[in-house]
């Protein structure tokens, strides 16, 4: 990691087209300002960390059945379950 | 309820034409790169994206158009171009469901793009990710019989 020291209204230049400024401090808060081309995304660590968590809890063990996540009334004691259990041909 | 169990048999037999590279990997399985789409009509639109290495493991996936409207992602252009997207028409866009029973949710910060011809794919972030859902419950769902 490179690290750099600046002042308050200092700059850093990425690959020549992307700026970052220090616009503030306060205390431990630091305002950062960042001027990018639009093709490239710039977000807060937390936003890959959300999705990185997101996904781990979304894992899944074990394929599940099919039945789509709806909020639909679960199936009445008359009826035949949706889930297709019996493989039909062509199962390996 | 969560009514996960395991698989008959796989519905559709692994072939080079479902698996799915991404290169990158997903956030947070960045090791691997490999997947298998899978499904079956009953459960349409749901998808289930299979590791390639690891069979019990993978992921519930499911085209977000199918399930919200008007989901408008921004995908980065340096995303786009290094899939050889040229236009909409050449991508698979798949967001990744948490399966919660009644209350399963669907991930529009982080949809998978993947190129239709190559079967080459990203995680990607949109740059209007902020607008978006992490965890977007899905409700009224058209009903597979």
């Amino acid at each position: 990691m490179l690290v750099l020291s600046r002042k308050v209204n200092e700059n850093i230049v990425i690959d020549g087209r992307i700026v970052v400024k220090v616009v503030r401090t306060e205390g431990n808060f630091v305002k950062l300002g960042i001027e990018a081309p639009p093709d490239v995304p710039v977000h807060r660590q937390e936003v890959y960390d959300e999705i990185q968590r997101n996904n781990q809890a979304a894992l899944t063990s074990g394929r599940p059945t099919a039945r789509p996540p709806t909020a639909s009334k679960p199936a009445s004691p008359g009826g035949t379950p949706t889930a297709p259990t019996k493989p039909t041909g062509g199962a390996a | 309820m969560k009514t996960v169990e395991l698989d008959a048999p796989q519905r559709l037999p692994v072939k080079s034409e479902n698996i799915i590279s991404i290169p990158m990997g997903l956030l947070g399985f960045e090791q691997v790169k490999k997947y298998v789409l899978l499904g079956a009509a009953a459960e349409e639109p749901f998808l289930w994206l299979q590791m390639l290495d690891n069979p019990n493991q993978g992921f519930v996936v499911v085209p977000p158009a199918s399930v919200v409207p008007n989901y408008n992602p921004d995908i980065p252009q340096a995303d786009v171009d290094a899939l050889g997207i040229k236009n909409p028409a050449d991508a698979i866009v798949l967001s990744i469901v948490t399966v919660r029973g009644n209350e399963s949710t669907v991930n529009l910060k982080g949809p998978i793009v993947i190129n239709r011809t190559t079967l080459v794919g990203k995680q990607c972030i949109p740059v209007n990710a902020a607008s978006f859902a992490l965890q977007q419950p899905i409700n009224s769902l058209p009903v597979a019989a």
